[in-house]
């Protein structure tokens, strides 16, 4: 970023008013496909500069038609969108260069290695020659294929082909990456490795916009997050403030076939309880301090006779958070188990 | 224009590595020299007078070159490139978008050349002598190369609003009627007269016109002209419309 351009904006109160502040903002964006399909629905983003912001959703959502918007891939049905300061429908020219992406579907040429797949990347940012071979090697070096740099990409794996991706995107070193779902598919290990990278690249400067379906990477790797389901926005903030918005903890009584109706009221009167969600074969009770709870919830259900499982304490977690939001659970998620304190009666 | 060499170059990079693509497309043309021609020339012994004392390999070479240079190649290359994704990430790059119909286009001319050279040299093997000499040779090739730059636009096109393999891959046989609807086994005034009515209207006619009189008159340069402005029309027409599809490309 040129301070001639910093400058150039000050004549347009809108940039100015957005741009110094936030990398991404978007207002009432929507996308409507052919066949009425409704993908987004007049959405409000507002990403900071230099933050890693989670767009999280189940299949679906909406994420990767939000993300090719604010790329200039797709136009918007209605709204608009700012990214680096710039319209992404009439600025569209100048917001690419600004913008570093890696799709869903990773986008790699077979028969390039990665070498040349990379130096031609840097050359459509207009870096060329020697600048080209020295960016390529540090941007292998980076993502760690430096051994395979002159191999094609057909012959790399799921989580090389991801890393050269990530690489592909870096060149030019943009102001505001975009990742959709950069780890889906990935191993534990792999994934992990793609975390360190993100928040390597975030450390030097750039805003990162990336899209889960995970809410342990939303959690751990994300400054900000918000929730997508069915093309809105149910619920935004940081992974910290949208999990203090539940309540402290969530103590689990599994029925083991009691009978919930009693079992709830039982536990009605609990002191500091917030809610109770029916969940399949369980109880979740959202209270205020889970571990101190355990002895009055045992005392009550000895005192009325009812037999039940196992009773955990949780930390509410991201997916508690979408669970409220949504009414559903986000598919395959399990509260992991680190998070699981047991206690046994 | 940096982008465009650098599209080009890694598009001739892809032909060079992927000779599958192109090896069968130069099976038809050598075919048809060394097999259709051995049959036909004694029909047409060298003492037919529109061989000019040549054998009849000299008179069918022009056809063979174009089968050689007119291949649905970019288009299937670019229509793969969209399947697996790259192509987005070509588009989101600061680049022009006519830079990646450009960038096909130059390996297009790179591999007509080769490919034209290669058909004229064995054709010359065969016994055809270019009447034009060296330079006309020359300019059979590049005359040729540019042909298949102009057709290639056709499988780009034919690419970027099908985004279909079969499809793209089928645009091909749209060449072999308009390359029969010509006079490439005899001259205009040998055809039948809805045939030769046919072939008259047909552009194609022209340019293997063009390129047999390199091949057997020697420099006639009324009929070069002609198949030079045929050649460019069909490209510009071509190439024109990729482009307008190209540049609306995500509006879907
Ligand atoms: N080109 C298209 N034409 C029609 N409908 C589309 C198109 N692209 C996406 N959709 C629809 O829009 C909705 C949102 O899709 P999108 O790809 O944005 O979801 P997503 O959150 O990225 O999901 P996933 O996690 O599966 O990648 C889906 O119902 C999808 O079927
Ligand atoms: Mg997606």
């Amino acid at each position: 970023m040129t301070m001639t351009f910093d400058t150039h904006r000050v004549e347009q109160p809108s940039a100015l008013a957005s741009g110094s502040e936030s990398a991404i903002v978007a207002r009432k964006l929507r996308r409507t496909f052919k066949g009425g399909i409704e993908a987004v629905r007049d959405i409000d983003l507002a990403v900071s500069t230099g933050e890693v912001f989670g767009f999280l959703g189940p299949n679906g959502a909406g994420k990767t038609t939000t993300v090719r918007m604010l790329c200039t891939l797709l136009p918007p049905t209605a709204g608009t969108a700012m990214v680096a300061g710039l319209d992404v429908v009439r600025e569209a020219a100048q917001v690419r260069r600004r913008i570093g992406v890696a799709l869903q579907e990773i986008g790699l040429d077979p028969v390039q290695t990665g070498r040349e797949l990379l130096e031609l990347q840097c050359g459509l940012y207009g870096i060329t020659g020697r600048l080209a071979t020295t960016r390529a090697d540090e941007l292998l070096e980076l993502v760690g294929l430096t051994d395979a740099a002159e191999r094609r990409t057909k012959t790399y794996s799921g989580g090389m082909k991801r890393r050269l991706d990530l690489a592909s995107a870096l060149v030019h070193a943009p102001d505001v990456l975009f990742l959709d779902e950069p780890t889906t598919g990935l191993d534990p290990a792999s994934r992990l490795t793609i975390w360190d990278e993100v928040r390597r690249i975030n450390a030097g400067g750039a805003t990162v916009f990336l899209t889960t379906q995970y809410m342990e990477e939303a959690d751990k790797l994300c400054d900000r997050v918000a929730i997508i389901d069915n093309g809105q926005i149910v619920a935004d903030g940081t992974p910290e403030q949208l999990k203090a918005e539940m309540g402290r903890d969530v103590v689990s009584v599994s029925l083991d076939g009691a009978d919930p109706a009693a079992t709830e009221a039982a536990l009605g009167g609990l002191p500091g309880l917030e809610r109770v969600a029916a969940e399949p074969g369980a109880l979740a009770l959202y209270v205020e301090d889970g571990a101190s709870s355990i002895p009055e919830i045992v005392r009550r259900l000895d005192r009325d006779r009812i037999l039940v499982g196992a009773i955990s304490v949780a930390r509410p977690s991201l997916d508690d958070v979408f669970l409220k939001a949504t009414g559903r659970r986000l598919e395959g998620q399990q509260r992991s188990s680190q998070e699981l304190e047991e206690v046994s009666r | 224009m940096t982008e465009v060499l650098l599209l080009g170059r890694r598009a001739t990079r892809e032909i060079v590595r992927y000779p599958e693509a192109t090896i069968p497309t130069l099976f038809i043309p050598l075919f048809f020299l060394v097999v259709n021609i051995g049959q036909v020339s004694k029909t047409f012994p060298s003492s037919t007078p529109f061989l000019k004392g040549q054998g009849y390999v000299a008179f069918q070479l022009p056809v063979s070159l174009m089968f050689a240079v007119a291949t649905a190649t970019s288009g299937l290359a670019l229509v793969t490139e969209i399947d697996l994704g790259y192509f987005d990430k070509l588009l989101v790059a600061p680049i022009r978008r006519s830079s990646l119909i450009f960038g096909r286009l130059t390996a297009d001319l790179v591999r007509g050349i080769a490919a034209s050279g290669l058909v004229l040299l064995v054709g010359i093997a065969l016994g055809a002598r270019v009447q034009s000499g060296v330079a006309g040779a020359v300019l059979i090739v590049l005359l040729s190369a540019l042909f298949g730059v102009a057709y290639a636009g056709f499988g780009i096109l034919v690419a970027l609003r099908t985004r279909n393999v079969q499809a793209t891959q089928s645009s091909f046989l749209l060449f072999f009627p308009l390359l029969f609807l010509t006079p490439n086994f005899v001259p205009f005034d040998r055809l039948s007269p809805l045939m030769e009515a046919l072939a008259r209207i047909n552009p194609i006619s022209y340019v293997i016109v063009g390129l047999r009189s390199l091949v057997i008159d020697g420099w006639d340069l009324g009929k070069i002209g002609v198949c030079l402005l045929v050649t460019i029309a069909l490209g510009a027409v071509l190439i024109t419309a990729s482009l307008r599809v190209i540049a609306t490309y995500d509006r879907n």
